[in-house]
């Protein structure tokens, strides 16, 4: 399936500074591989140190998470804490 | 070096240990006579973790010599409460949430109960002055002064009779 | 005081539950890392560098070696070479230095003897050979362009073109958004301000400490106090080489960590120490080695530009941050920059952050990680356009505060978060609108901090006579297991005190990470509701074999398994007949032999859905113009909790918070000699706040539930300490009409500000 994707600001190096772009796959993993074809090297940059925003939720290891219809798939930094 | 020996009570006990001439009493107290009530924060006197009283008066048994202590009476937090028993000051800190991790607590009570027995109704800045020789990394002493406070309504009040 | 939405009315949740762990700790019973002793137990000390910046040309520790008592002596040889492209080759590096020491303080070897005496001669008696290397000490130093290079191997990363040779910045991070020049092109005032903070420590009273005890076997058990002792195992197992599961590691009562505590020090020296000698050994770090040796906070240079709309409607804002982290790469700068405006809408941005390394230690977490540098800067400079505009602070927030689907600096919707519900409880709080006395002054700020989620995991085990142990592998740093018990008492409907929450060792309970990022609560949490659900599906099935019915007849309400069936089918049986209408937990629990065994369910999960949590601080300041000296006199603190589990311990977490922040923002600071070596590394001389420089702080606990935790729990331990710097600076403002840049705001700082007449120390 196809799903919306949005880069935040630092992760758009590979895009060319294009913030919202299109994949697909089922999981967060397939669609970083499909992400990586259209946009090389897309893949290096969302597959370590980053999470995903999806439905409001803060995915930390998103590799496995599935993906529905409709969602929109936010890229951000990883965060951290004391 | 040949060590020292000290007879000394301890929470109402009479106690003998052997320390070196230049062992602290709060090693002495942690290591020799197996009280690890009182904590070391830093070793030099400033954040009051390892508070006693010694012959009446509080201080920081890191800064005394164990063989100081010979002939003293020395109170500690393991003799604070009475059995199960405890202090009101004990009491109100559980009641008060005046601990978080709970290092500084043992010195903090010590204080506290050295604070009441001087001046059994502290106003709060007294309560602030009072214990200003000991460190709280966690709670902001806000729930800690309250607490004192509490105890010591409790102490007057006869409610929180003790010792 | 608490606000309080809608919500679920629970009958544990949210009452002020006596901490479990309390009467051990007010009794001096508690078991903290250095109150542990283990019947053969060797001492040890480390062997520190006294220079800032140095190649170890040799380590000689014949000498040490022939000393009385001496059992064992290491270095950096004793332990696998690691390469710089490891994943945690600085936390290795920084436990034992190899060929280079970075700061000083720095472990270069350690010695294990009979006594600590002993252990002391012998570190004296270690002869290290030092190639002194020029001390890179400040930003501007790490920064310049013939700067001394720390590492070699330190290529920026996210430069832009890649970087080609080594420099000191570990990092560059950008993020932008709108169109940044035509956004102050727009802007009726413009302000643009500089700021310069120093490190500071997190200052937990208990020292690090540890005991190691490596068996025949090769099998190593740590008794050590941690912010997570899962961690423990891993890091010290990847320093030494070795399978995780040869290290057992029990958690000891922390005293005090802050984030300071989320990474180690002395463990793998403790293991190798102890592998060698055959004996247990002992390790507490002093004071000083506290201050020298663990982590500080970054240091920081931050420039940050705003520009408004004459109405007050932020429309452009630019933002440049350093971060030092010291003698290795970190992420302060990162985190800077996913901070410093997230908590306004403002279309047009741009922020550009660096991380740099300099000769001074490692820095660590310190509760809410960068987070109260960027809110500094934000918070006076919205303070100035505030005054420049003549518009109230309050109002000026207000009206860019970011709501639920607004944009995150990062690009994404903000679910629903309760930062307007703190600024709207300061508003309505009576301090609000007090009277100030002369030469007090009033400041408002406001901070947000993300939170984290991470992998938690519980095993709950039912006790035959009713009662249940709750087991995380959460470390307890605030008061936790009394949050834990009120969770499972409310799911499993027993009361808390027949529920014993324990924090399990390695091998007693599901892998956990490390308690930081304020998640405890929230992640830790999540697991334990995941647990007694379980176990709750459980104790249903087997009432349903007890009083011979279906189980989908049984429901569980207030601790019992309730039949709610239409009787049919349990009807002629031989079952308990008096018990067919309801079964207590404790007498399931009791016949649980006869219905399948020991009843025990786990939860384990990664949790997602970590709910940012805003904070909002009103602060009263008397300032004595003949001295520069500050003394608070009141405070006010507003937090999101989502929902307070328990509130004195989230009360006690925002009151912790403040008076952190107070101590930075007034008090704290690293003093380093030109030779960097750090001239106040003890309580005297590093003054943290005490009793006595304090008022009361009123915690108002705002509770706009996070949708994704089952009882709305948000992240309480680290938003408190964002707004008290800029809080303190705005208040030193309204009293004396000077705007303080740099940290910290001591009496001479201030004085030097009221001198000059209401200018600022790097001019205004």
């Amino acid at each position: 399936m196809t799903v919306r994707v949005h880069l935040s600001s630092n992760l758009r190096g590979p895009t060319d500074g294009i913030a919202d772009i299109k994949g697909s796959g089922t999981t967060v993993g397939a669609l970083i591989d499909d992400l990586d074809h259209q946009y090389p090297g897309l893949g290096d940059t969302l597959r370590s140190g980053v999470s995903v925003v999806i439905d409001g939720l803060l995915i930390a290891h998103p590799q496995y998470h599935q993906l529905n219809d409709g969602v929109q798939v936010f890229f951000v930094p990883q965060s951290a804490g004391g | 070096m040949s060590r020292v020996h000290v007879t000394c009570t301890i929470n109402g006990d009479p106690v003998e240990f052997l320390c070196d001439g230049g062992q602290t009493l709060l090693d002495a107290l942690r290591d020799e006579v197996g009280l690890t009530g009182a904590k070391e924060g830093c070793g030099t006197g400033d954040c009051g973790t390892c508070s006693v009283v010694m012959d009446g008066r509080l201080l920081c048994s890191c800064l005394v010599l164990a063989a100081e202590a010979e002939g003293s009476i020395v109170s500690t937090v393991e003799g604070m409460a009475d059995g199960d028993d405890l202090h009101p000051l004990q009491q109100c800190f559980l009641e008060g949430a005046a601990l978080q991790c709970g290092i500084c607590t043992p010195g903090f009570l010590i204080a506290a109960k050295a604070l009441l027995d001087r001046n059994p109704d502290p106003t709060e800045t007294e309560v602030r002055y009072g214990l200003a020789g000991n460190l709280c990394r966690c709670t902001g002493y806000d729930k800690i002064v309250r607490s004192v406070m509490d105890a010591a309504k409790k102490i007057n009040a006869g409610t929180g009779d003790h010792h | 005081m608490t606000i309080t939405e809608p919500k679920p009315s629970y009958k544990y949740v949210g009452t002020r539950l006596v901490r479990p762990d309390g009467l051990e700790k007010v009794t001096g019973r508690a078991r903290f890392a250095a109150d542990l002793n283990i019947a053969g137990q060797l001492h040890a000390v480390v062997v520190r560098s006294p220079h800032a910046h140095a190649r170890i040309v040799s380590i000689d520790t014949s000498a040490a070696e022939a000393m009385p008592g001496v059992k064992s002596v290491i270095t950096g040889d004793d332990f696998p070479a690691v390469d710089s492209s490891h994943r945690q080759y600085d936390m290795c590096v920084n436990v034992i230095a190899r060929d280079k020491v970075f700061y000083e303080g720095h472990a270069v070897a350690a010695v294990a003897a009979a006594t600590l005496k002993q252990a002391q001669a012998a570190a004296a008696a270690v002869k290290v050979d030092y190639e002194v290397l020029p001390a890179v000490l400040t930003i501007d130093e790490a920064l310049a362009d013939n700067a001394p290079v720390l590492h070699s191997h330190m290529l920026t990363r996210g430069a832009e073109p890649p970087a080609e040779a080594a420099s000191n910045v570990a990092a560059v991070t950008r993020f932008s958004g709108g169109n940044i020049e035509a956004g102050f092109a727009e802007a009726d005032i413009v302000i643009e301000r500089e700021f310069s903070t120093k490190p500071v420590h997190q200052g937990y009273i208990e020292p690090h400490a540890c005991v190691a005890d490596t068996g025949q076997d090769g099998y190593a058990t740590i008794w050590c106090s941690s912010q997570g002792h899962f961690n423990v195992r891993s890091s010290t197992a990847t320093l030494l080489g070795w399978e995780t599961t040869r290290i057992k590691v029990m958690p000891a009562e922390i005293g005090g960590g802050f984030g300071g505590k989320t990474t180690i020090y002395l463990e793998p020296l403790a293991v190798a120490l102890s592998s060698q000698a055959g004996r247990p050994v002992k390790m507490v770090m002093t004071r000083s080695e506290v201050f020298r040796a663990t982590g500080p906070s970054p240091s920081t240079k931050i420039r940050v530009k705003l520009g408004a709309k004459k109405d007050g409607t932020l429309i452009a804002g630019d933002a440049y941050l350093v971060y030092s982290n010291g003698a290795y790469a970190g992420a302060g700068g990162m985190l800077g920059a996913m901070t410093v405006f997230e908590s306004y809408n403002i279309a047009n941005f741009g922020v550009e952050a660096l991380d740099v390394v300099m000769n001074t230690a490692r820095s660590a977490a310190y509760r809410a990680p960068a987070a109260p540098l960027t809110a500094f800067a934000t918070e006076t400079v919205l303070d100035e356009i505030a005054e420049k505009l003549g518009i109230e602070a309050m109002e000026l927030r207000l009206k860019n505060a970011v709501t639920e689907g607004d944009l995150s600096t990062m690009g994404f919707p903000l679910a629903r978060i309760g930062f307007v519900e703190c600024l709207e409880a300061i508003r309505s709080h009576p301090h609000f609108n007090a009277p100030l006395a002369p030469n007090q002054g009033r400041g408002l700020a406001a901070g947000y901090w993300f939170n984290i989620g991470e992998s938690s995991s519980a095993t709950v085990n039912l006790n035959e006579d009713g009662t249940a142990t709750v087991v995380t592998g959460s470390p307890d740093i605030g008061g936790s297991r009394a949050s834990m018990a009120l969770m499972a008492a409310e799911e499993l409907g027993i009361d808390p005190h027949d529920i014993r929450p324990v924090v399990g060792d390695t091998e007693a309970v599901g892998f956990t990470d490390v308690t930081e990022g304020s998640r405890a609560t929230f992640a830790t949490g999540m697991a334990v509701v995941q647990a007694c659900r379980n176990m709750v599906v459980e104790l249903r099935g087997r009432a349903a074999k007890m009083m011979e019915v279906e189980v989908d007849d049984i429901n569980w309400v207030d601790g019992h398994a309730v039949y709610v069936g239409n009787g049919d089918s349990a009807s002629g049986s031989s079952g308990d007949s008096a018990a067919k209408e309801s079964l207590s937990l404790a007498a399931i629990a009791r016949k649980a032999k006869r219905t399948g065994g020991p009843l025990t369910a786990t939860g384990s999960l990664e949790a997602h859905g970590a709910g940012p949590a805003f904070a909002v601080h009103l602060c009263d300041v008397e300032v004595d113009p003949g001295t520069g000296v500050v003394r608070i006199v009141r405070y006010t603190a507003a937090q999101d909790a989502g929902t307070a589990i328990h509130p004195s311990y989230v009360e006690g977490q925002i009151q912790g918070g403040v008076a952190q922040g107070v101590g930075w923002a007034l008090n704290e600071e690293y003093i380093y000699a030109p030779d960097g070596v750090m001239e106040n590394p003890g309580f005297l001389d590093y003054r943290v706040p005490v009793a006595s420089d304090l008022p009361m702080i009123d915690a108002v606990i705002v509770e706009v539930p996070n949708p994704a935790h089952p009882y709305g729990v948000r992240g309480v331990g680290e938003a408190g300490i964002v707004p008290p710097i800029p809080a303190v600076a705005n208040a030193i403002h309204s009293a004396t009409g000077c705007r303080i840049r740099d940290l910290p705001m001591s009496p001479v700082r201030v004085l030097e500000a009221i001198t000059a007449g209401g200018a600022s120390a790097n001019g205004s």
